[in-house]
C-alpha cells in the first residue's frame, strides 16, 4: 500500500471517529435537548 | 487499466468503508463509554474497604417501600451526617441500585449514606409527585433509627437526588425541613422540576393560550400533583396552589436551606423556565445558593463537563461547610 493510500485511510478514520461522536451527541440531544456544538470539544 | 489494478482500487475502497464504519464505532463508543479523569472521583465503586451496606430495609408497607444504607468504616464517632440520594427515573422508573457509585462516594467522605425507593407511577396505581414525597417523608425518621440501631447516630442530614429524585429532595427539603427529626443542613440536585406553573412547562406547549393546552395541562399536572384539576382552573390560575405541595419553589422562604442545583437550558423532559423561577426565588429570599447553568444541555446535562465539574466542586464545597465529617 502506498503512502497516499495509508494517509487517505488514516483521514477517514478521522472522520469517522468525529462523525461517530457526533452522531452521539445528536442522539443525546434527540433525547434530552441540547446544542450540537459547544461546550465539551465534540 | 488492467484488471489487477481494477481489483486493487475496488480492495482499497472496501477497505476505506471498512476503516470509516469502524472508527464510526469507535466514535460513538469513545462518547459513550469513556468518563472524563475528574468525573471518576465522584464515580466510587462499591466494596468493603469503604464500609458495610445493608439493602432493601423496610419503611413501610408498599412494595417499593425500601432503602439502601451505607455505613462507613469508621464506626467511632459519636455522630455522623447523613446524606439522603433519591434516583431519577420521571416518576415512573428508576431504582436506589442505580446511584451506588453516589452513595458510595458519599460513604467514602466519611458520611452515612441512603438511597431510598418510593412507589413508581404506573397503569394500575394512582402514585403521585404528592405520594411520593410523603413516602420519603415518612421514610426519613426510619432510615436515621436504623442507622442509630447499627451504631451511627445521625445529628443532621443533607438530601439530594437527580432529576424526580432531585423534585422529591427539594420538597423533602423545603416543604418538610421543619419536621424532620434532625436538622436538613443541605440540598444538592441536577434537573429536578421544582415548579408546576403551567406556563414554565414551556416543553409541553402548556404555555400556550389555547384549550388544548389548559387540558393537557389540566391532565399532566393533575396526575403530578394527585389532584383533579380542570382546564377552566389553568385558566383562572387556581390551579397553583392545589399543586403547592409538590411545587418547591413556593416554600422557599428566609430559611431555606442552601442549595446547589444545576440545570440544562435545552432540557426537553422538564422546563428550564422552572429552575429561572427557583433561581429569582433563591435571590429575593437571600438563600446560600449555587446554580448552574448547562447552556449547552438539556436533561443529561451532557455537554457540559466543565459546568458539571464545577456543580460537584459545589456540592464538596458545600458539603465541608455545612456538614463537615466529625474528626
Amino acid at each position: 500500500m502506498t503512502w497516499k493510500r495509508l494517509l487517505i485511510i488514516g483521514v477517514i478514520a478521522i472522520i469517522g471517529f468525529v462523525l461517530g461522536r457526533l452522531a452521539f451527541r445528536a442522539f443525546l440531544n434527540l433525547l434530552m435537548g441540547g446544542t450540537m456544538f459547544g461546550g465539551n470539544i465534540l | 487499466m488492467s484488471e489487477e489494478k481494477k481489483r486493487g482500487k475496488g480492495m482499497f475502497i472496501f477497505i476505506c468503508i471498512l476503516v470509516f464504519i469502524f472508527s464510526f464505532v469507535i466514535g460513538i463508543a469513545s462518547k459513550s463509554f469513556i468518563k472524563p479523569d475528574w468525573a471518576k472521583k465522584y464515580n466510587v465503586a462499591w466494596s468493603d474497604d469503604i464500609g458495610t451496606r445493608y439493602t432493601d430495609i423496610s419503611y413501610g408497607e408498599g412494595e417499593a417501600n425500601k432503602f439502601d444504607l451505607y455505613l462507613p468504616k469508621d464506626n467511632s464517632k459519636n455522630n455522623y451526617g447523613l446524606v439522603v440520594y433519591l434516583h431519577a427515573g420521571g416518576f415512573t422508573a428508576g431504582d436506589k441500585s442505580g446511584d451506588v457509585e453516589m452513595l458510595s462516594w458519599l460513604c467514602s467522605k466519611g458520611y452515612v449514606a441512603c438511597g431510598i425507593n418510593y412507589t413508581l407511577r404506573n397503569e394500575t396505581n394512582n402514585a403521585s409527585v404528592l405520594t411520593q414525597a410523603n413516602e420519603i417523608k415518612q421514610a426519613i425518621p426510619i432510615v436515621i433509627e436504623k442507622a442509630k440501631e447499627y451504631g451511627y447516630n445521625i445529628n443532621e442530614m443533607a438530601i439530594a437526588g437527580g432529576s424526580a429524585g432531585h423534585c422529591l429532595a427539594m420538597i423533602y427539603a423545603y416543604r418538610d425541613a421543619k419536621e424532620s427529626p434532625v436538622p436538613v443542613k443541605l440540598l444538592f440536585g441536577a434537573v429536578g422540576p421544582s415548579s408546576f406553573y403551567a406556563e414554565d412547562w414551556d416543553v409541553y406547549g402548556f404555555d400556550r393560550d389555547t384549550d388544548e393546552a389548559r387540558k393537557g395541562a389540566s391532565d399532566l399536572l393533575g396526575v403530578m400533583g394527585g389532584v383533579e384539576l380542570t382546564p377552566e382552573m389553568i385558566n383562572d390560575g387556581s390551579y397553583i396552589e392545589k399543586l403547592k405541595p409538590i411545587s418547591a419553589v413556593m416554600w422557599v422562604d428566609e430559611n431555606t436551606v442552601p442549595s446547589v442545583v444545576a440545570y440544562g437550558k435545552y432540557d426537553k423532559v422538564q422546563p428550564f423556565k422552572g429552575s429561572q423561577r427557583l433561581l429569582e426565588t433563591y435571590k429575593k429570599y437571600n438563600v446560600d445558593y449555587k446554580y448552574f447553568e448547562c447552556s449547552h444541555s438539556g436533561h443529561g446535562l451532557q455537554n457540559d463537563n466543565k459546568v458539571y465539574k464545577e456543580y460537584m466542586e459545589a456540592v464538596e464545597e458545600y458539603l465541608e461547610k455545612y456538614m463537615p465529617v466529625e474528626k
